[in-house]
């Protein structure tokens, strides 16, 4: 049933038996896209078919778009205003498609509906429902092309996407031969802008040119992968194509692994220039000029057990890493630096080493010696540890490098990621393990003097420098009541840096007695401080950040049952600002007046739970609908005993509408 | 410094990928290729220097190939040809197994009985000279001019379907090229985009 002057959507479905795929718009290197032509009443016009997301099919060397297993091509009819309710509309339409899979069949159909004119709108069919809610939008963000030799550069200004998680990006141009269809497109990130490296085809623009086509977004939630369709209209600007931005994680690309590996290993390198690794880097170079006397063949040893220290300690990073994906974690950016009791204890640890380099306290032979201690210990554990150490310090000062690290690592099968750590780690410490193998380089080194002990105490700073970063840190992530905690902890450890420290030329048992004491003085001022934290985001910085006149509440299950035992009803929404789909969906239709003002007038009140830092309640809650990421909108209807019903995780307006008229 | 690395970084991860095949671009001197005949010749690119030289992709099974033999289009465009001395040039890259793949008795065959009526058959079963030239579709055209310059790349007209019907709507791209390069003028659309079955590499 149709009403006059309406726009219907006709769907055409292409059962695709395995392994045989139908065409996009732009087929890729070979294939046809499917085509319809449509037989209409006078005053009936048909829009062109409304192309779903496609997917990239490999054969050989040639690249194809298209689709498989199933697809609904939706085109849009228009009905005309003057149609009399009562009367029919036959539509025919004739199809032709070509499918392949190695060899290729073109097969036609002609197809007959007839539609009804009515005067009310007749009942929406669920499937073309989704399929249209599933289209490609237009992007909303500014993008430009550059154009160079066989090359050309995509940049997107969006910050959503940069800040996703994203799983793979690719760019299907709507024309044939504007890039290399099968080419690897290198995704990076340049501060708020996604760039895009792409390889021109057999036809391609020139300056000046306006690049068109659809930017596919997968990303992870949880254990599922969703897929989100952009239209992109990029103009040429005339700007040179840049360097690209930060590395990403987009598994689209090709990079290959010995490149990630060299790569790695160059920013281990650079990890020794780090505020915070330099000092123990150079610490490690002091004890060598004292060692001066000793064997070679015990420097050498010593720069071996400083490798394995350090290489263990990435590969344990590794693991951690593996771990946590395999159980399906969110782990995005410096995920380490979401945890506030992380970050607690390295800014304790770096004030802590601080005390060490300026003298209060040495550690003699214990665990993690440095400095002194370490310059007079022989054994080589203590070289091992000073690499595990060196690896630890590294952690706050290279979380930016890190989160680089991780997410392309995390994007790879396991082996890759654990050599890509690997390489890291060798890349750490091979400065002093080459200083420690080549007498030549240890020549160079200065003459040992007072300056070492200047040169240490100095070397203090940046350390101190770093805890105070990480405690303003901490205040953006747990309001400003850590500051008493921080600081706090502080203080615990320079008394207890001072008890430890001014009992070492007691009798042993005495010292034991200190000693023990100073440690059950951290160990408590941390368990404390960490019950102490509460984990607050401020409002900016979540996905729920939104201005006044706010028609939402912030979700908690007590305010959900409160809201259920007065029988009213509750719109749930999950959501988290690392989530495009979630905000795709809140701007296309959870923000439209359309659905708020319908939420209003059915006093249904809007609950979103912001699921950007882990939550356990909303995980809690997002597993008793059997998911374990979000989106996740649910309804739950009028009636205090009514089932709650789970809407599509892609919406439109008129989705939403629909359930909510659905369950009255 | 923070920044100067991420510079670094991405710099190296950035051209790390970048593998390109270069395909033959138009106005560009032809890749040379030498590739033997179903009749056991072997014909090399260079000795045909001052004709004009056609490669046809084929692969006689893809229903666009059909299109274009069925209707007589393919074997009116290679007598034309004939006639004005052009020396046309089919290539079969089906892999053995694979659509489209021939031996050379089969490829004589086939050709007597569509009347077709090209100059060579050129048995490419390893995907040489397809990989060359970047030929991804049957069929895929190209034209080379007597100096050796590739004067043409893509489809055989502008209209991508497998229907007979359409070859008379449809802007005829090799055979507008072929004109243009006999009364020496320049080719107005000498980049197309080629349309057809995938070339069965394998």
């Amino acid at each position: 049933m149709v009403q006059p002057g309406s726009q219907v959507l006709i769907g055409l479905e292409q059962k695709i038996i395995p392994h045989w795929h139908t065409y996009w718009l732009n087929p890729g290197d070979s294939g046809l896209a499917t085509s319809i032509t449509w037989q209409l009443p006078a005053g009936t016009s048909a829009g062109p078919i409304l192309w779903p997301v496609p997917s990239r099919h490999k054969q050989g060397n040639l690249t194809n778009y298209g689709y498989s297993d199933r697809v609904l091509l939706l085109s849009a009819i228009q009905i005309p205003a003057d149609a009399k309710p009562g009367s029919s509309l036959p539509i025919a339409a004739k199809a032709n498609w070509l499918v392949c899979e190695e060899i290729c069949i073109p097969q036609q159909a002609e197809l007959n509906l007839t539609l009804k004119v009515a005067a009310q709108r007749g009942p929406v069919n669920r499937e073309i429902q989704a399929a249209h809610a599933a289209l490609p939008e237009n992007a909303p963000w500014p993008a430009s092309v550059s154009y160079a030799q066989d090359k050309l550069q995509l940049r997107i200004a969006n910050p959503e996407l940069v800040a996703g998680k994203l799983e793979e990006v690719w760019f299907y141009p709507f024309k044939w031969g504007k890039l290399a269809h099968g080419a690897p497109q290198a995704v990076s990130r340049d501060g708020d802008t996604l760039v895009l490296d792409l390889q021109a085809g057999d036809a391609p623009g020139t300056a000046g040119e306006t690049l068109e086509g659809l930017l596919a977004v997968s990303e992870k939630s949880g254990r599922q992968t969703l897929t989100r369709g952009f239209n992109v209209r990029a103009t040429d600007t005339g700007a040179a194509l840049l360097p690209s931005g930060t590395s990403s994680a987009a598994a689209g690309t090709d990079t290959s692994l010995l490149a990630a590996m060299l790569l790695a290993l160059a920013g281990g390198i650079i990890l020794n220039l780090l505020p915070c690794v330099f000092p123990v880097l150079s610490i490690k170079a002091l004890a060598l000029i004292r060692h001066g006397a000793h064997a070679h063949r015990s420097t050498r040893l010593h720069g071996l057990a400083y490798t394995v220290g350090i290489i263990l300690s990435f590969l344990v990073l590794a693991g951690l890493l593996l771990l946590l994906r395999a159980g399906g974690a969110q782990i995005g950016w410096g995920f380490q630096f979401q945890a506030p009791g992380f970050v607690l204890a390295m800014a304790w640890l770096m004030f802590a080493i601080g005390l060490s380099l300026s003298g209060v306290f040495t550690l003699g032979n214990s665990v993690a010696g440095l400095g002194e201690g370490l310059a007079e210990k022989s054994g080589y554990s203590g070289s091992f540890f000073t690499g595990v150490l060196a690896t630890i310090v590294a952690t706050p000062c290279t979380a930016p490098f890190m989160g680089v690290a991780i997410a392309y690592a995390l994007a790879q099968p396991a082996l890759h990621l654990v050599l890509v750590f690997a390489s890291l780690g060798l890349g750490l410490a091979l400065p002093y393990l080459l200083l420690c193998n080549w007498p030549l380089l240890q020549r160079c080194l200065p003459r040992p003097g007072l300056w070492m002990e200047r040169l240490k105490q100095a070397f203090a700073f940046p350390m101190y420098a770093t805890a105070l970063w990480l405690a303003w840190v901490l205040v953006l992530q747990a309001g400003t009541d850590s500051l008493l905690i921080v600081f706090g902890g502080m203080l615990v450890i320079a008394i207890a840096a001072w008890l430890f420290d001014s009992t070492r030329h007691f009798a042993t048992s005495k010292r034991r007695i200190a000693t023990l004491l100073a440690l059950a003085l951290i160990i408590g001022a941390y368990v404390f401080g960490y019950l102490g934290l509460k984990p607050q985001l401020p409002a900016a910085q979540g996905a729920s950040k939104e201005s006044a006149g706010q028609y939402w509440e912030t979700y908690s299950e007590a305010r959900l049952q409160a809201l259920r035992a007065e029988g009213k009803p509750v719109f749930l929404n999950f959501t988290a600002a690392w989530c495009i789909t979630c905000l795709a969906n809140e701007r296309v239709a959870l923000n439209k007046d359309k659905v708020i003002n319908t939420f209003r007038e059915q006093g249904i009140t809007y609950l979103k739970g912001d699921w950007t830092n882990q939550d356990a309640a909303i995980t809690q809650k997002l597993a008793e609908f059997g998911r374990s990421g979000v989106p996740l909108y649910v309804y739950y209807p009028a009636d205090k005993h009514a089932q709650a019903v789970v809407l599509p995780q892609l919406l439109t307006p008129e989705i939403v509408l629909e359930y909510l008229s659905a369950h009255p | 410094m923070f920044l100067r690395h991420y510079a670094l970084l991405t710099a190296a991860l950035a051209f790390a990928p970048l593998s390109a095949s270069a395909a033959p671009a138009v106005d560009q001197p032809a890749p040379a290729f030498t590739a033997n005949t179903a009749d056991g010749k072997t014909i090399s690119l260079d000795s045909l220097k001052g004709k004009t030289v056609v490669l046809e992709w084929t692969n006689h099974d893809c229903p666009f190939v059909k299109k274009h033999y069925d209707s007589g289009n393919m074997q009116g465009l290679q007598k034309e040809a004939a006639a004005k001395g052009t020396l046309w040039l089919q290539v079969i890259s089906s892999a053995p197994g694979k659509q489209g793949h021939v031996d050379a008795v089969t490829a004589a065959r086939l050709n007597s009985a569509r009347n077709a009526a090209p100059a060579h058959v050129i048995l490419d079963p390893d995907g040489k000279l397809g990989k060359l030239y970047d030929a991804k579709t049957t069929p895929h055209m190209y034209i080379i001019d007597s100096k050796g310059s590739l004067v043409y790349k893509g489809g055989i007209d502008s209209l991508a379907t497998a229907d007979k019907a359409d070859i008379a709507k449809a802007e005829p791209y090799v055979a507008n090229a072929l004109g243009a390069l006999a009364a020496g003028q320049k080719i107005a659309a000498n980049n197309t985009k080629p349309y057809g079955c995938s070339i069965k590499y394998e």
